[in-house]
């Protein structure tokens, strides 16, 4: 068991880490039921293109919900910017990369004015982003008339292309084989200058075996990504959907955790009046995360109409609450100052993978909503019991372990024995 | 040194992925373009739009009958009401992993399947438009539905019939609504009612009293009966406020149909003869108690079962019977060949016979 905390991180037993246990358990599953295929290299491909929109959502609404609000308007802002991107392109003839520039233009807009209203107003963001939601899909079905418009090839790439095939002809996408690999150094790297630097900072190096076993779970992880990437039919690969989606998510991940800016967001969720008193400008907090949402619904928008080849009168229809819910079966608390955004990528990942094991399954889809709100309820109970019963919220602790293990890899501060990630609890309920 | 090692290793390790099966990347279609054989107990997917209306509930189960029926196994699945488009494309994208060799879509937007029908060809898998076309794309190999020309035909040769039954001798004064401009298939609607209509308006058997005849002056935006509604009582008050009476009135479906007899009963005029489409269950009472003249049936379940032997046709290696006709089927990038269905005109006299088969609307014909 010491061994284990060793590997994962200090004070927590192994029953903490129910979240990708649950992700283990629920790919075993469907593994057996749908004979394998979910684990299909075309499977995994197709799950990170459809539902990476949903992943790109979530990483906007888990700041906003740990900073203690709620965006309604996604799904409306995503169709918004969806139909104008669209339009550009269809009428006024734009290419595909002015008309993206101006997708986030848009999105920057539209976030400016609902963090106008959320920081300077004071209006609660539910009332205002319930009111984008109205103003917002109004204005997609006069811009397209409740039709849909048709986007071009160039620009359908972002959601529906892969990776391009070039050089030698291993068997795989070479594409793929590259990103597995910078990854796979990566990880390497990040884990040896780690213990370097700790080793020079004199501080408690863990055991070489640790660090190997560690790494090589990941590296393990990354391979088998890879081979699901890169083992797909010719001309399919790495989605750069997914590309997207990665990146975003590394760079929201160290914004959240490494950043003055991250920590005061949590310090505002946690507690505003607190926050607000050790000099957080809880104003400049909301505004940026209200404006960084819409933004992220805009990519989540145009990433989808790329996708679909077209920006349909009833896109975005219903994505609010299943970022939401990603948000919440990740882990993230609904009275603001708790969750992550690796935690939110895995409730997305496990809500996803739901849909589609269920699916191939031949599940009715409305039986396959019953149970994802029922999962949805079970994993937000299983969470707030094991508070309420004195012990540290089992998804968010198992979130913060992977945190701090980065944390400790990156930052100078986490070394020390008493630093707040330590006692992770204290400063997120306060 | 260590880094050269770190790399190496890293190195190593994909090299050992990639050498360690060159045959890993599936192969089990066919390169762009030619469909792979479908056989006897091949999965069959459908794809259909949510449950919105009676057609498409009674789709479902004609479909797994007339799969069953023709020894192929059936994978029938609705795209939830909430959220229909991602959740069809998903369904559709399920199906080809499933290993589906045919899949039949009625589209929830048949504008926004281009990535999930190009990814079914590329493992050559049938990709077959049932009722609504797949737009933009040309990875649809044939499409099935009901002609919609002939809609038109029919609807315009109806009002014909129906002033020569019930306004006695000519000329009849008419007026002309049509469906909705973003919608392809109204503009279809009404190019085949003219072609009917236009030479009785020459001949002067009818007359259009208010001259409004081209579509962009007769369309209804939306569908919405409102608009239509709105339009016959600007219409009644204009150029029928004195002695000329209306006799008849072209209208593309029920819904429409029903709103322009509002118009002309609050406007205090006698009944016109009106003509529709769908069968709604609103609508056949009234055509039953002689309100509205007709309404276009088309059956669902042949429908379903001009699809299934399409595939049996396939299976078989014959050629399918299909047309190339560019009015009613051009998507956009290519016409694509059709299997097309003759829809049913329906009025009083026919209307229970024409609705054997399917309960609803048999029991509302006889209870009228």
């Amino acid at each position: 068991m010491k061994n284990l905390k060793l590997l994962f991180g200090k004070g927590n037993s192994i029953g903490q880490y129910g979240m990708i246990i649950a992700l283990i358990a629920i790919v075993i599953f469907f593994s057996i039921t749908t004979k394998g295929l979910i684990l299909e290299p075309t499977n995994v491909i197709n799950l990170f293109l459809q539902y990476s929109y949903i992943l790109i959502l979530a990483l906007g609404m888990v700041m906003v919900i740990i900073a203690g609000h709620i965006d309604l308007s996604v799904g409306s802002v995503a169709a918004f910017v969806g139909i104008i991107v669209a339009q550009s392109m269809s009428v006024w003839h734009w290419p595909a990369w002015a008309a993206i520039i101006l997708g986030l233009a848009v999105g920057a807009l539209v976030g400016a004015w609902q963090g106008f209203w959320v920081a300077f107003v004071r209006v609660p963001a539910f009332i205002v982003t319930l009111a984008g939601q109205l103003i917002f899909r109004g204005a997609n079905q006069i811009i397209g008339q409740s039709t849909s418009v048709p986007t071009p090839d160039s620009y359908n790439a972002i959601g529906a292309g892969y990776l391009g095939d070039f050089g030698p002809d291993f068997g795989y996408s070479n594409g793929t084989l590259l990103i597995g690999l910078a990854t796979i150094i990566a990880l390497i790297v990040i884990e040896a200058r780690g213990r370097s630097r700790r080793k020079k900072m004199q501080a408690e190096v863990p055991p070489l075996w640790v660090s190997i076993v560690r790494t090589g779970v990941l590296v393990a992880v990354t391979l088998v990504a890879t081979y699901l990437f890169g083992a797909g039919p010719v001309g399919t690969s790495i989605p750069i959907v997914a590309i997207i989606l990665g990146v975003l998510t590394i760079i929201y991940g160290f914004i959240t955790k490494n950043t003055i800016f991250g920590r005061q967001v949590y310090a505002v969720g946690g507690n505003a009046s607190a926050a607000v008193l050790s000099g957080v400008s809880a104003r400049k907090v909301n505004f940026f995360v209200m404006a960084n949402m819409s933004v992220l619904a805009a990519v989540a928008g145009m990433v989808f109409v790329g996708y679909s080849n077209a920006s349909g009168p009833a896109d975005g229809t219903g994505w609010e609450l299943d970022a939401i819910a990603a948000v919440f079966v990740g882990g993230a608390a609904v009275a603001g100052g708790i969750g992550t955004i690796s935690g939110s990528i895995i409730g997305g990942l496990v809500m996803a993978l739901l849909s589609n094991g269920l699916q191939l399954m031949g599940i009715e889809s409305n039986k396959v909503q019953i149970i994802r709100g029922l999962v949805l309820l079970v994993a937000v109970a299983f969470d707030v019991y094991s508070k309420s019963q004195g012990r540290p919220s089992l998804i968010g602790g198992m979130m913060r372990q992977f945190q701090k293990k980065d944390t400790e890899q990156n930052t100078v501060a986490a070394q020390q024995p008493q630093s707040i990630q330590d006692q992770p609890d204290k400063v997120n309920t306060q | 040194m260590r880094k050269k090692l770190i790399a190496g290793i890293g190195l190593a390790l994909v090299a050992g992925l990639a050498l360690s099966g060159c045959s890993a990347r599936g192969t089990s279609g066919s390169d762009s373009g030619s469909s792979t054989e479908i056989k006897k107990g091949d999965l069959i997917g459908v794809a259909l739009p949510a449950k919105t209306s009676q057609n498409w509930v009674l789709a479902g189960a004609a479909f797994e009958k007339s799969i069953e029926d023709a020894g192929f196994k059936a994978d029938i699945q609705y795209a939830n009401a909430g959220n229909p488009v991602p959740d069809q494309q998903s369904q559709i994208s399920g199906m080809v992993t499933k290993g589906a060799k045919v899949v039949i879509i009625g589209a929830a937007d048949g504008s926004q399947l281009g990535s999930q029908v190009k990814a079914a060809k590329a493992k050559g898998v049938t990709v077959i438009a049932w009722d609504r076309n797949i737009l933009n794309t040309k990875n649809v190999d044939y499409y099935v539905a009901f002609n919609n020309y002939k809609v038109g035909q029919l609807q315009a040769q109806a009002l014909l019939d129906g002033l020569k039954a019930e306004k006695g001798d000519g000329p009849y004064n008419i007026e002309l609504f049509a469906g909705s401009a973003d919608d392809a298939n109204a503009t279809v609607f009404f190019n085949g009612a003219m072609n009917v209509l236009e030479p009785k308006i020459k001949d002067g058997t009818v007359k259009v009293t208010s001259g409004q005849e081209t579509f962009q002056k007769v369309q209804t935006k939306g569908w919405l009966a409102q608009n239509a509604q709105s339009r016959m009582t600007d219409l009644l008050s204009q150029y029928y406020s004195g002695d000329t009476k209306l006799d008849g009135v072209l209208s593309p479906n029920d819904t429409l149909a029903r709103a322009i007899l509002t118009a002309t009963k609050a406007a205090g005029k006698p009944n016109p003869v009106v003509t529709g489409q769908d069968s709604e269950t609103a609508s056949i009472p009234l055509i039953m108690q002689g309100t509205q003249y007709s309404t276009i049936y088309k059956n669902t379940t042949e429908e379903a079962q001009a699809a299934i032997d399409l595939v049996s046709d396939l299976s078989k290696g014959n050629k399918p019977d299909t047309k190339i006709d560019k009015t009613n089927n051009y998507n956009g990038v290519k016409t694509v060949p059709a299997i097309e269905l003759t829809p049913v005109l329906v009025t009083k006299e026919n209307a229970v016979e024409a609705y054997k088969g399917n309960d609803t609307l048999e029991a509302l014909a006889k209870k009228g």
